[in-house]
């Protein structure tokens, strides 16, 4: 008798149970569906940030999903570059256009605005000045391949991008330099890669060919306090291990003034190097890398000349 | 004891919800542009049809190596059976007119299966658990937003998911009348002939009949059941997979070694799993467990384990003698075996990364069935009514529990394989996880509309991971006009499209680099997440 009471209050209470989870199912969908953004939303969130952008603001999306939505709706105030991954260096006001209550700061924004579910924040910022970004002038610099005692000129080429389609590394640039056309893989030019975790690094693809170097050359560049010099491997190759690192060497007037050694599964990597002894002047500065395979060795540098100031 | 038959009214059941599915499916077919696999097996089937055609017309060269091997080395990583029923219906379309499109033709046997699965589903069901448990089991099973998309398909998922729960189905009738035995023989062929997923059910029988004369043995019952599956099973079912696959009828041992090989040591399908974007093994062993909660609705779970725990005591591993004799037991063991070992071998470190929930989807079916078990142990079924809710609060609570199935297989639809139920969040909660968006890109479809608008005069699209073959299968079935073309290259295209999956983020960035600019044209989102961005070149 005790046991078939009891066994009847637990088939209740599963019933209750039941229903709670069924009425929970049936309106969460709700909940979720009303809570999505609306087009209106949109359009007032990205007029607000366009009527108040300035040169030098820099605009983020969060969660990192709601991206091609903030691209879509605001992409021509964006280049490649300040579309990539960095520190933000040059940037003067960073907004942030954001979903779900999410938000890439605890710390308490200069502005802050609600539209239909969106929300944007504005912070001013304190980064690194920026005195000359290596990516953006690679066009103008010299490249040469070493080959044994031979060094070869790479040609600039105006062409068509090359690539595209999974597991196919970086798009080559319509711009780019063209060392050796056997070899399609040898080129040099500013394109933007999926590092190990997949974020977008705008760099210069500057594919190792072997234990002679690669070397690209920029003349009368301006100097800061520090030369930050980042880099890695397209996600295809860096994911795997077993193949020789890469090496970046970098050279100031000819003077070996750094190096970035890069190893797989190391992702994107950074080393700063003190430049104030020549800070405010023009020097030569060139970028080598090396490798002693250059089997799939897709390796992309970004290096920017800056004058340290503190971070927000 | 043989189990009970179906009285005539459960069969005309059972016969309902078989052509009430496939109409529903055939209805909204169309809204499902072809996935990857399957424009391949469309592909195959063309193919396959010919030479069927050839076979009739001019046997003698039909049946030669050269002929088929012709026809059949395409796609030839894939036993034959229901690429021969695509091929079939194909023909069908082609000779006849039957269907409104090609891809329609192509899916049609999959949707059979489909239909024949919930039929299925509800006469197992009916003799175990009574017709109240059996019909929400298949309702159940018809309403999970991810088999709904499956059970679309010109592909094998569902269809093996059907002849694996038939093969089971047939075993158990088998142990009581040996008459059944051919069929497990026959059902376990086509299985084998149409995906691997087969191969692991000798493995749950034999653990299965084991515990069954274990049990007998305990209880001294004197009346064994029958073995004549084993054999049937061992020797029917080869021969089945072989008769069905021209391709295995030549240079047969290595061709069906390759064919092993190719499944065994499986590329690996990134998967994103919680912010994770795996390429290779091992895959979390939570995967199939955590996925199955967030893409089954959650009642159906729920239920699924209040049935296990109604019959915990039966299921409980010293497998003590019920009350209700062997036969309700037998079947929940097998039920439960059948329910986890697709799971579970998913879940093991060593199993290539397959992707998505349709590898072990295997197991929906008897998720379904122990749901229904759930349901009558709260609602009482007409041979057990000392818990039985009253008439009206019982159709209302049946009805209850069914409902979020309803909706969210309606709601997912055309975006199957993106839709995430509310415990995860729905799909945008999924995309805050880090969760997979989708494959097989087949949500351009939803973008047919947009793109025709965008290229009034024509144009070139890079497809992202749409296949030629599925673009084609659009242009076919009127979705998009011929003058829309693919791209060979990116840069050359006038639109590219990007499907997001978290390791196709190359693939974004290819577009901007390759269009100058960060800024799609277009996004094409679902409960505000994006699915496809479309970029325009200068």
């Amino acid at each position: 008798m005790a046991e078939a009471i009891s066994k009847s209050a637990v088939v209740r209470w599963a019933r209750l149970a039941i229903v709670a989870i069924a009425l929970f199912e049936l309106i969460s969908p709700w909940v979720i569906t009303t809570s999505v953004p609306t087009e209106a939303g949109w359009r007032e969130a990205t007029a607000f940030v366009r009527s108040n952008f300035e040169p030098g603001d820099r605009i983020a999306a969060t969660p990192q999903w709601i991206s091609p939505l903030v691209r879509a709706e605001l992409g021509d105030l964006l280049t490649l570059r300040t579309a990539s991954e960095d520190d933000l260096p040059g940037a003067s006001r960073l907004w942030e256009v954001s979903t779900r209550g999410s938000s890439s700061s605890a710390a308490k924004p200069a502005v802050e605005a609600q539209f239909g579910g969106i929300q944007v924040r504005r912070w001013p910022l304190s980064t690194d000045e920026l005195v000359f970004d290596f990516v953006e002038y690679v066009a103008d610099a010299e490249v040469t391949w070493v080959d044994g005692e031979h060094s070869h000129p790479c040609a600039w080429r105006d062409a068509p991008p090359a690539g595209g389609g999974l597991g196919r590394g970086p798009m080559a640039p319509p711009g780019r330099f063209v060392c050796d056309r056997r070899k399609p893989w040898l080129w040099v030019g500013a394109t933007v890669m999926a590092d190990l975790d997949l974020l977008p690094r705008r760099c210069v693809w500057q594919h190792p060919a072997g234990t002679d170097p690669v070397r690209t050359r920029f003349e009368q560049v301006p100097l800061g306090d520090t030369l930050v010099v980042e880099g890695a491997l397209d996600y295809n190759n860096d994911r795997r291990e077993g193949r020789s690192p890469v090496l970046l060497r970098v050279f100031i007037d000819g003077h070996l003034a750094g190096e970035l050694r890069h190893r797989d599964r190391t992702g994107w990597t950074r080393v700063e190097v003190d430049t104030s002894r020549f800070s405010g002047s023009t020097r030569e500065v060139w970028f080598e890398t090396t490798t002693p395979d250059p089997a799939a060795r897709t390796f992309c540098w970004s290096a920017s000349a800056r004058n340290h100031r503190g971070q927000r | 004891m043989s189990p009970r038959r179906l009285t005539r009214s459960e069969w005309w059941v059972g016969a309902s919800l078989f052509i009430g599915y496939v109409m529903i499916l055939v209805w909204t077919s169309s809204d499902l542009a072809m996935s990857r696999d399957e424009s391949f097996y469309a592909q195959a089937a063309e193919y396959y049809g010919r030479w069927l055609a050839k076979l009739f017309s001019d046997p003698s060269f039909a049946l030669t190596q050269a002929s088929i091997d012709d026809a059949w080395r395409y796609n030839w990583e894939h036993p034959a059976w229901m690429k021969l029923m695509f091929a079939w219906s194909w023909l069908a379309h082609e000779t006849l007119g039957l269907f409104s499109s090609a891809s329609l033709a192509i899916r049609f046997p999959g949707m059979v299966t489909a239909g024949l699965l919930l039929w299925l589903i509800f006469a197992w069901g009916t003799v175990v658990l009574g017709a109240r448990g059996a019909l929400f089991a298949s309702l159940a099973f018809a309403t999970m937003p991810r088999v709904f998309y499956h059970a679309h398909l010109a592909a094998f998922d569902v269809a093996i998911a059907f002849l694996v729960t038939l093969t089971a189905y047939t075993y158990w009738r088998s142990l009581t009348d040996r008459r059944w035995a051919p069929l497990v023989g026959l059902a376990f062929g086509l299985a084998l002939a149409t995906k691997h997923n087969s191969w692991m059910l000798p493995a749950i029988f034999a653990i299965h009949y084991a515990w069954v004369r274990a049990q007998d043995a305990r209880h001294a019952r004197s009346l064994r059941p029958s073995m004549w599956w084993l054999p049937a099973m061992l020797g029917l079912g080869p021969i089945v997979f072989f008769a069905t696959w021209p391709w295995v009828w030549f240079d047969s041992w290595n061709r069906i070694g390759a064919y092993v090989r190719f499944h065994l040591q499986h590329v690996h399908y990134t998967y994103e799993y919680f912010g994770v974007s795996y390429f290779e093994p091992p895959l979390p062993v939570s995967v199939p467990f955590v996925m199955t909660l967030f893409t089954v609705p959650i009642t159906v779970v729920a239920l699924a384990i209040i049935g296990l725990a109604s019959r915990r005591r039966e299921l409980a591993p010293n497998w003590r003698p019920g009350p209700d004799g062997s036969q309700d037991t037998r079947v929940e063991v097998l039920w439960l075996g059948c329910l986890l070992a697709p799971l579970v071998a998913i879940a093991l470190p060593s199993t290539p990364i397959f992707g998505g929930t349709k590898h072990w989807i295997t197991a929906y079916p008897f998720l379904a069935l122990w749901s229904g078990r759930g349901l009558i142990s709260l609602i009482g079924n007409t041979g057990n009514l000392a818990n039985a809710l009253p008439g009206l609060r019982r159709v209302v609570f049946f009805c209850l529990c069914l409902a979020p199935g309803v909706t969210q297989a309606a709601h997912s639809h055309p975006f199957g394989l993106s839709h995430y139920g509310p415990v995860a969040g729905g799909t945008p909660g999924a995309a805050d996880l880090g969760m997979n968006r989708q494959f097989w890109g087949f949500t351009t479809g939803s973008l047919a509309s947009w793109l025709t608008e965008r290229l009034p005069q024509g144009g070139s699209v890079w497809t992202g991971d749409t296949t030629w073959g599925a673009w084609k299968m659009m242009q076919a079935d009127g979705l998009l006009p011929d003058n829309i073309v693919p791209a060979r290259s990116m840069a050359q295209a006038d639109l590219i499209l990007v499907h997001h999956e978290a390791h196709f983020r190359e693939v974004d960035y290819q577009a901007w680099v390759s269009s100058g600019s960060p800024q799609p044209v277009h996004v094409l989102t679902y409960d505000g997440v994006p699915i496809i961005s479309v970029y325009e070149n200068p």
